[in-house]
């Protein structure tokens, strides 16, 4: 199914949303936007910690918490999208990012960061990633004409090349026009710090969520350090298989 | 204040203060959330290891520092014998607290199943008496540490001789851990993980290696005495004496709310730690027993373990099992905080106690009223002193506890609600609740007639409270 030429888009890409509701973060309006034409899942969540049972947080703050996640839902329902809402409270934060987005079939997380207007969305390929989840959702988020950089920083034993060229390849079969698509390569073993680097030239970065190592239990995992480094949102193309049905 | 007059006009089920139990309503219990009716997740993060060190933490202590010369004293080496009869009374509670627990995995553990199963009434004087007897306990543990902070630095070398340090110790210790519990992002859960895997790789090498001494190992094995010098009847007796050391793993179940895969975790969490639990007391005995012989392990009596450590050791084995009794006392004294504020919680979220009690604060993310209600007096009592006499009362309503939470089994069982749905089934119910409940009460016959008293009166003023404060609040079979 997936090689039938006259569909696009080979599956509507869901894109998890996770929000610190109670700590007032909030999303830029371009950002409702840029992320509109998707599927997207607000999960508006509190972390606690271990001492406090949630139970409690929830009788005090659920209808606080609910009402700032309806109020995020409003501003995507403006910009035209309907949006399914979920609200945790938790103590680990990644166990419950990592839950919802295996619930719902999530394509791809965002990291929220403030955002301008998108125009300029960078493709950071550092690793193995999965090309047509990755295509479905970068080919969804640009059909307004934004400019897509696909980038292959290469070394380690990882083809940047040949990841690029495959990238490139199934973005053009999902849709995207020849101006609107870039590509380059670079050799490096620092690929978190060059992203970084560079992410002022860019209004959003997609990348892959990159596997466990020492490095990321100490640091916490790539695209987060990303996160924290760039200006940009970050959005983390899910690596792990859909929950069948 | 001065408000009652409506009180009478509202009818059931508010307190003075016109509050109804919040009850959650239909909410969906999955192995890893908690939906509440209008569909919030509440994520459940406490995994089979932090059960296990909830358990495990709270209890381990008095078994190896307090008890081994005492008990071997009046036992002979067959006092081993004395902690296997405490563990098997401490399971026949466990099963029972496993079995309600999986089918009501919240907040507030025996609290919780008791005014569910029996009523109110019982809840509110269990409730309340749980929450003052975690504060006794949790004194007792602060100036245990106060003592082992202060053998600490007197073995180290540090001149403390004639310098009453053991309070202001306590204290200092009793305030940071407060302060921890108070402002910690950083879990103090995590931190109750790695003290008490410490503890436990301090004690297996301990008694790893003085077991190997026993048998013969090192050196000549040494000769085996009588096994049951005084006869059989010191055996039980003893273990009435050493059952204290058993006293926690029923915390467990004070997280219920926030452990992964509650039917599964929640038995194997209690269960496991009353075993492991029970086998390190048993080894303790064999080889605290093996390296003096019961005599002189008697006359040492409570720092007997610093002896054998000694003997074992040297100087080195000496200070790593103060140590290891350091961390016992922090590991008890954190996990009692823990549990205190969720029994608090509890009673505070079902109209018992004022609402106010339940309040958190936003910019911590913690129940900052139910922590100062436990920190609030801990301090209090530790600077008083007098913290012998409350542990027992601790341990007298500890036991009260028990036994009714073996009554409550029978209870549910006797008239199955709809709602009543565990994982966890206890085999032949009737036989090992009713045990339990026999032997729960019965050992409170064992303690001083003072803790008794003192007891006593505080259960009775828990329903005198109650009578006042929440007399229409009707908790029996709400879910």
């Amino acid at each position: 199914m997936a090689e039938s030429p006259e569909l696009s888009i080979r599956e509507p890409p869901t894109v998890l949303v996770p929000v610190r509701v109670l700590e007032g973060q909030s999303l830029s309006e371009t950002l409702v936007e840029f992320l509109a034409p998707a599927d997207v899942v607000v999960l508006g969540y509190h972390v606690l910690p271990e001492q406090t049972p949630t139970e409690q947080a929830s009788m005090q703050f659920e209808e606080r918490a609910r009402t700032a996640v309806a109020d995020i839902a409003d501003v995507f329902e403006t910009a035209g999208d309907a949006v399914e809402t979920r609200v945790a409270f938790t103590h680990d934060r990644d166990q419950t990012v990592e839950r919802v987005a295996g619930e719902v079939g999530a394509t791809a997380v965002l990291l929220p960061n403030p955002a301008g207007d998108i125009e300029e969305v960078l493709v950071a390929l550092r690793g193995v990633i999965n090309t047509d989840r990755l295509a479905d959702l970068v080919a969804t988020l640009v059909a307004g004409g934004e400019r897509v950089t696909v980038w292959g920083l290469g070394g380690d034993g990882f083809d940047a090349a040949t990841a690029v060229a495959a990238a490139r390849e199934t973005l053009l079969d999902r849709g995207l026009s020849g101006d609107q698509l870039r590509t380059e390569t670079t050799a490096t073993e620092t690929p978190v710090y060059d992203i970084i680097d560079r992410s002022p030239e860019f209004d959003a970065i997609v990348m892959g969520e990159g596997g466990e190592t020492l490095l990321t239990q100490l640091f916490g995992d790539d695209a987060e350090r990303v996160a924290e480094g760039a200006v940009a949102p970050v959005l983390v193309v899910r690596a792990a298989p859909e929950p069948p049905e | 204040m001065g408000t009652v007059d409506e009180s009478g006009a509202v009818g059931e089920n508010v307190n003075r203060d016109g509050d109804a139990p919040q009850v959650v309503g239909a909410t969906t219990v999955t192995d890893e959330t908690t939906v509440t009716e209008e569909g919030t997740e509440l994520e459940r993060s406490i995994g089979l290891v932090g059960g296990l060190s909830i358990g495990v933490g709270t209890m381990i202590g008095a078994g190896i520092f307090v008890f081994p010369g005492l008990a071997a004293g009046r036992a002979g080496p067959a006092a081993a014998g004395s902690f296997a009869i405490g563990a098997v009374i401490a399971l026949l509670v466990a099963l029972p607290a496993s079995e309600l627990a999986t089918a009501m995995p919240k907040s507030g553990g025996g609290y919780y199943f008791i005014s569910r199963a029996l009523g109110a009434l019982p809840g509110a004087v269990v409730g309340i008496s749980i929450w003052l007897g975690l504060v006794f306990a949790t004194a007792f543990y602060l100036v245990g540490f106060g003592n082992y902070a202060a053998a600490v630095l007197a073995e180290a070398g540090v001149p403390v001789a004639g310098v009453p340090v053991v309070v202001p110790l306590a204290l200092v210790f009793g305030v940071a851990l407060t302060a921890l519990n108070l402002f910690g992002t950083e879990n103090a859960a995590t931190l109750q993980n790695y003290v008490v895997g410490l503890l436990l790789a301090i004690l297996v090498v301990f008694l790893g290696y003085g077991g190997l001494d026993a048998v013969g190992v090192f050196g000549t094995p040494s000769t085996p005495e009588e096994f049951l010098p005084f006869g059989p009847f010191p055996v039980f007796s003893t273990a009435a004496l050493v059952f204290t050391s058993y006293l926690g793993f029923a915390q467990v179940a004070t997280v219920a709310g926030d452990i992964k895969q509650p039917g599964r975790n929640l038995p194997l969490a209690m269960v496991g730690s009353v075993l492991l639990v029970g086998a390190l007391y048993v080894a303790t005995i064999f080889v605290a027993t093996s390296v003096f012989g019961s005599n002189p392990l008697s006359r040492f009596g409570e720092t007997a373990i610093v002896e054998v450590a000694r003997a074992l050791g040297g100087s080195t084995g000496a200070i790593a099992i103060l140590l290891a009794g350091l961390l016992a006392t922090i590991s008890s004294a954190n996990a009692s905080v823990l549990s205190t504020s969720r029994a608090v919680f509890a009673i505070s979220k079902d109209a018992l106690i004022p609402r106010g009690a339940s309040r958190m604060n936003l910019a911590y993310g913690t129940p900052h009223v139910a922590l100062a209600m436990a920190g609030g007096p801990v301090l209090v009592l530790v600077a008083l002193g007098e913290v012998e006499v409350l542990a027992e009362v601790a341990s007298f309503l500890h036991l009260i506890m028990y036994g009714l939470i073996c009554v409550a089994l029978v209870a549910m069982r006797r008239d199955e609600p709809a709602w009543y749905d565990p994982d966890f089934r206890v085999p032949a119910y009737p036989l090992v609740a009713g045990l339990g409940a026999v032997a729960s009460f019965g050992l409170i016959a064992f303690m001083q007639p003072l803790s008794r008293r003192i007891g006593l009166v505080i259960m009775l003023v828990a329903a005198g409270w109650y009578k006042y404060y929440a007399d229409d609040v009707a908790l029996k079979g709400v879910l």
